[in-house]
């Protein structure tokens, strides 16, 4: 059932991914919307760095948007 | 060892007051790339804290775990016309116990044997970063340093963005390097190690593309390799190859709804590695301007498959093997809400998630561990900027 | 289908974009507009009415982080050098009038401010980054064109304008 819902989804995401991908140009004076506070890619930097060190030292998995960060005692 | 892991009251202006320009995004590169405006100084207070075991879960000694204070201090600030400087002190305070090894209970199922009494550990971390700013980009160098106890690290990192001429795209790149020193406390639990390095270099590749007035997409690619010691010393049942390949595709996706006055968020990695490992993480959030805060929920699902040579129980007959629960197959949802407001010069954060995870909740198979996490976290934070 | 409307559409786009390109802009006559004041003065600003003079007209929205710094920087040049005959024209390009009035409020200014809720004559100036300055002399042609704002910009702009202001 799991292999199921996940194959799915992955069929799913071409889908999905061709409806954002028609690009329309936009002027430099029409990115007031793109430029809104609640658009930004991260929540904040340190709330990022944070975050992503809480997830990298309790799960397996580490890295995502940026290289990986300096080391600490997370294995 | 760490394990820490007016004003006008409905104007969208004051906002967009509190968006720093050092962030990399695609859409803010048609600004054209600056230095911070302003000098920001900021405060930020978390509180982690871990669910107790289930009483059938533990074998022996205390079910509680973790409980950490994270502080976090920084300064950033424009230097001259073309360069910013930011100086980030954290200190990590945590205490609490974590899973030694897992045997087999009285009931015939695995439990854990935890670490004993209360560690009490501090770690201290400083990083420095400088950015250098030009018409089409920026480029900045970090240096931080990580000390505690059991362990220290020193890490370089490199990063820059490069904006195409019509400002719509925006390529990034960043490499760092990380060199760690174990040196495991011996008071606590035995441990068969004095000390031991390992080194970690990373590497990131994106793009981001403004598709709309109102959408932006970016994908990425990421390769980490360590190599060195990478065994748990805290761990009685535990051996790992000196060798660990990671690999991450990432996609995120950002959406305005004009009407609404809110902002979709989407984000996704797939994570792969060398030792068995496979994962999806996909994350959803709704910012919502509320006058000049922000309110915004948010979900996370999270799932992984457990490594070649992790087992309830680890099979010590093995070349390697872990009983490490964060090598297990399992499922986690995070549930969130984060909320922001800029008064003036001040900004004030505060943020509250819940983690819980679950063998049942994977999407991959195998066994379950029996010491798999669930917490929550708050976090309160101040910003003030000035000239 | 959709695909292939857009990259036509696009494209043009891009050429329309490109025909005043920022380069091209310099030595070529500034084009006339006449936008409603939000601040600073009543009815509508017109660019022809003050030629003769020099003009530094800045596109500018309540969302350009630079504009903090940019605008009260103009506001020093153009407090220093009005009586010398420089003007100063700020046109925002804000979708919404009353976030321009809010940032005026937190950013005050002494020259004339204009909204261009359309975009028409932004367009029409080939915008390519904001902020965007056009410095203006006193035949009306374009003389130089700034894109982004950094602190201490507006010294080199001082000596650009004290130029085209001597008799």
């Amino acid at each position: 059932m799991k292999t199921v819902l996940f194959n799915t989804a992955l069929f799913m995401l071409p889908l999905w991914l061709h409806g954002c991908t028609t690009i329309e140009p936009v002027a430099a004076w029409e990115r007031g919307y793109l430029a809104d506070p609640a658009m930004q890619w991260e929540r904040g930097k340190r709330e990022a760095k944070f975050a992503g060190h809480v997830y990298t030292s309790k799960e397996a998995s580490s890295g995502g948007a940026g290289a990986a960060g300096g080391g600490c005692g997370c294995n | 060892m760490s394990k820490l892991i007016a004003l006008r009251t409905d104007s969208r202006l004051v906002k967009s007051l509190g968006a720093t320009l050092t962030a990399l995004p695609a859409y803010q590169s048609a600004l054209a790339d600056a230095p911070p405006a302003f000098t920001e100084v900021g405060l930020r207070y978390s509180h982690y804290s871990e669910d107790s075991l289930p009483e059938d879960s533990v074998i022996f000694r205390s079910r509680s775990r973790y409980d950490i204070d994270v502080t976090q201090l920084w300064i950033e600030a424009p230097v001259g016309g073309a360069w910013s400087i930011a100086l980030d002190v954290q200190n990590d305070a945590m205490s609490g116990a974590s899973p030694w090894f897992v045997g087999l209970g009285l009931d015939g199922e695995p439990g854990v044997i935890m670490s004993g009494a209360s560690i009490q550990d501090n770690r201290v971390e400083v990083g420095v970063t400088t950015r250098y700013f030009w018409a089409d980009g920026n480029a900045g160098l970090a240096i931080s340093h990580s000390d505690e106890d059991d362990y220290e690290a020193l890490s370089f990192a490199f990063d820059v963005a490069w904006n195409s001429a019509d400002n719509s795209r925006t390529w990034t790149a960043s490499a760092s390097s990380s060199n760690d020193t174990v040196s495991p406390v011996k008071e606590r639990i035995p441990v068969f190690i004095d000390e031991e390095s390992l080194n970690t270099q990373s590497i990131y590749f994106g793009v981001s593309q403004i598709l709309s007035q109102t959408r932006i997409a970016r994908i990425g690619l990421s390769y980490t390799q360590s190599d060195g010691y990478l065994t748990d010393p805290y761990k009685f049942a535990d051996r790992r190859p000196d060798t660990h390949d990671k690999w991450t595709l990432s996609a995120g996706y950002r959406q305005f709804m004009v009407n609404m006055d809110a902002a979709l968020q989407a984000d996704y990695r797939y994570y792969h590695d060398d030792w068995g490992t496979d994962s999806h993480t996909l994350e959803i959030g709704w910012h919502q301007n509320l006058g000049n805060h922000i309110l915004a929920p948010y979900l996370r699902y999270y799932t992984q498959g457990e490594a070649d040579f992790f087992s309830p129980i680890a099979d010590r007959s093995q070349a390697f093997y872990a009983d490490d629960y964060r090598l297990s197959s399992y499922g986690a949802l995070t549930a969130g809400v984060r909320w922001t407001v800029q008064l003036g010069d001040w900004g004030i954060e505060a943020q509250a998630e819940r983690y819980r995870s679950s063998n049942d909740w994977g999407l991959f198979d195998g066994d379950a561990a029996p010491a798999l996490v669930d917490f929550w976290r708050a976090t309160v934070g101040l910003s003030w900027r000035f000239d | 289908m959709k695909f292939k409307r857009s990259a036509v559409g696009g494209l043009l786009a891009l050429l329309l974009l490109a025909a005043p390109a920022i380069g091209e802009d310099v030595g070529v006559m500034a084009p006339g507009f006449s936008l409603p004041a939000i601040a600073n003065a009543t009815g509508t600003i017109d660019l022809d009415a003050l030629r003769g003079d020099v003009v530094y007209l800045d596109f500018w929205a309540s969302w350009c982080g630079p504009c903090r710094l940019s605008l009260p920087a103009l506001d020093g040049l153009y407090q220093e050098l009005q009586d010398q005959g420089l003007h100063v024209v700020a046109v925002s390009v804000d979708v919404v009038e009353e976030d321009s009035l809010d940032f005026l409020a937190r950013y005050p200014v002494t020259y004339p401010v204009a909204i261009d809720t359309t975009g028409d004559t932004a367009r029409s100036f080939a915008v390519n980054g904001m902020p965007s300055g056009y410095l203006i002399d006193r035949s009306g042609t374009v003389q130089s064109v700034h894109v982004g704002f950094k602190r201490g910009d507006e010294e080199s702009l001082r000596h650009e304008i004290l130029e085209l202001l001597a008799p």
